[in-house]
């Protein structure tokens, strides 16, 4: 019957092109909208690398411009902080902090390889503030006061295409003045540019104020204590405000700045999936009216099968199993379509992401196509076989 | 072969009703070639199409070899039909999308048992008895009308059914194409034994069956013998 099915709709490709077009259109939609979801719902359920939670950012502007007045200022500020017994680490870092609207990248080469990685400028301290975790070697500690270079942490993607197979601890990574980065630990994940992103190459550069006399960091984190609010929050400010006489200071928590950055991944997200959900009904419309036009004109056939022998649920299986082909036919045009991308690897996102897209786009157009000629083959199924023989 | 008793049918509508056979009582024994005359309306496909079980009496019964099908369900019933039962109709009902070949082979698709290959051999022997053999490939609509019918009657015949249930074979072919048609239908009747029951408004092609029976307005008003039946050639 199978192959009764596939010959029945080749020879009738001509009338039935315009629908497996629709089909093939309506795959590829879904197939990139899917990519899009899929890409998005996978990277959220990656560990971010870092808790965030009961992570405040103290954003500081100071209003002159004497570094060293407002680097005085500033480490007064930073001993009131830890002070405070509602703290329970602090450190300094630069705006790119995680889940913030900025971003730092510098190039690194080690050997014959040159690649762009993230920065990330923070204070021994931040990995207390982001518990985080050194899979490999350590953080930046006190010993590193004395070295000649500059110690980084890198994480595991830099790792891997930086250094490949190779063991990065105290591998030296020329910076662009006449000194070295120093590899000194690895972190498995980190991705502070929020939770909908893929993990890109980083590093963490130690800030050590003695030794960065001349710079200003203006982000302070503040782990602070379970179940904080907005009291503290302005008993902490106003203090802070009566060291830093004429500062603006700004308190965000970590978990408000990662709801905003979801926010940008999740309004496109819903858009498309809304615009999407309007094609497929479209189509779905389209494919409806198209099958119950056909199965009209097919009364005659349908007595004549009736008479040869097919019992009405035999017709009820033979209409759905037409859709079945004709959307069998839309996506295998499609899946030729689609599969370049894993292949070609378009976008450098992971084949898999395309696998499951399309393996869901594939499902859900035999859905549709089966929710469309569910009713259609219904009424197929229920026509009278002498009265459809007389239609003739 | 096929028997009924009492066979009444009628059309209701809110407002209407019809009464498309009343009382009807016909033995068809088994290998025998009738004849079904009468005018327009006078019920004769609605007999048809209750022999070929595609439709119930609203009264009565129908018994195939002995058997009352009334408590068959529509699966039963399609095998039955399947089985036991061709159909030839007046305007061929062939599938236009299908080749000849696929045409022929479209019963043994209802039927579970049957290879791909024995479906194909059956259906070029049954094309073969048709004399058309070399057309195997051709698609309906590139036919004429007699080689049309000829296909329908190699559909018929596919599944070697006991019955073979024609709805005015010939009407839609000129004289010559319609001796042609009723030649291989006798020729099924008299070589194969099939029984064959066919509806027909031309008296020259009933006068050429074993039995003719007349019915007028839903009631049957003769069955006999016809007398130039034993002396046909085919």
């Amino acid at each position: 019957m199978i192959r009764h099915l596939f010959k029945l709709i080749w020879n009738r490709k001509r009338s039935n092109f315009l629908l497996i077009t629709e089909i093939f259109f309506c795959f590829l939609v879904l197939f990139a909208v899917l990519s899009l979801i899929v890409y998005n719902v996978r990277n959220y359920y990656k560990p971010l690398g870092f808790e965030h939670e009961n992570v405040w950012m103290l954003t500081m502007r100071p209003d002159t411009d004497s570094t060293a007045l407002n680097r005085q200022t500033l480490e007064q500020i930073m001993q009131r902080a830890k002070g405070f017994q509602e703290v329970e680490s602090v450190a300094l870092t630069n705006s790119n902090a995680p889940f913030a609207f900025s971003q730092m990248n510098n190039e690194l080469s080690y050997g014959e390889k040159k690649m762009m990685a993230n920065e990330y400028l923070v204070q021994d301290d931040f990995d207390k503030v982001m518990r985080m975790q050194v899979s490999h070697g350590r953080w930046f500690g006190q010993q590193d006061n004395a070295s000649h270079h500059y110690p980084i942490v890198i994480n595991r993607a830099l790792q891997q295409k930086l250094f490949e197979g190779e063991d990065p601890l105290g591998k030296l990574i020329p910076r662009n003045d006449s000194s070295s980065y120093q590899v000194v630990g690895v972190v498995e994940h980190y991705r502070p540019s929020s939770e909908y992103t893929a993990e890109e190459p980083g590093f963490f550069n130690r800030i050590h104020l003695p030794k960065n006399e001349n710079e200003f960091y203006g982000e302070l984190l503040l782990r602070v204590k379970p179940g904080m609010g907005v009291e503290f929050e302005e008993k902490m400010v106003k203090e802070l405000s009566g060291i830093s006489k004429g500062w603006t200071m700004e308190v965000a928590t970590l978990e408000k700045m990662r709801q905003n950055k979801a926010k940008m991944a999740k309004v496109p997200m819903i858009a498309l999936t809304i615009i999407c959900g309007f094609l497929i009904l479209n189509v779905a419309l389209g494919l409806f009216g198209v099958l119950w036009y056909n199965i009209s004109r097919r009364n005659s056939e349908i007595g004549l099968r009736r008479a040869v022998g097919a019992a009405s649920s035999q017709v009820y299986r033979q209409f759905i199993g037409e859709v079945l082909v004709l959307a069998t036919f839309g996506l295998v045009l499609g899946v030729a379509f689609a599969i370049q991308f894993p292949l070609l690897q378009v976008f450098e996102v992971e084949s898999v992401v395309y696998f499951i897209a399309l393996g869901i786009a594939v499902g859900l157009i035999y859905l549709l196509a089966i929710g469309c000629a569910f009713y259609p083959s219904r009424q197929a199924a229920a026509i009278h076989p002498a009265m459809a023989l007389h239609e003739e | 072969m096929i028997t009924l008793k009492n066979i009444e049918k009628v059309y209701q509508t809110k407002t209407i009703e019809t009464v498309a056979l009343h009382n009807v009582n016909l033995h068809i024994p088994k290998g025998e070639f009738v004849s079904v005359m009468g005018p327009s309306g006078c019920g004769k496909s609605t007999l048809l199409n209750i022999m070929g079980l595609l439709d119930e009496p609203t009264n009565g019964i129908v018994e195939i070899d002995g058997q009352p099908i009334s408590r068959y369900r529509d699966k039963e019933l399609a095998h039955i039909r399947n089985q036991k039962i061709g159909f030839v109709f007046q305007s061929y009902h062939l599938i236009n999308d299908l080749s000849v070949l696929d045409n022929v082979e479209l019963p043994l698709l209802y039927r579970s048992g049957t290879s791909a290959a024995e479906t194909r051999h059956l259906a070029l022997t049954a094309l073969e008895k048709v004399g058309l053999s070399a057309r195997t490939k051709h698609y309906p609509t590139q036919l004429s009308g007699g080689q049309r019918q000829r296909v329908a009657i190699a559909r018929a015949l596919i599944g070697q059914p006991e019955l073979i249930l024609a709805d005015e074979p010939t009407g839609n072919l000129d004289s010559v194409m319609g001796e042609e048609i009723m030649n291989i239908l006798l020729t099924l009747n008299r070589q194969d034994g099939t029984t064959i029951v066919m509806v027909t408004h031309d008296e020259n092609m009933a006068q050429k069956t074993e039995r003719l029976i007349r019915f007028f307005d839903g009631q049957q008003v003769s069955d006999a013998k016809t007398t130039a039946y034993d002396y046909q050639k085919v």
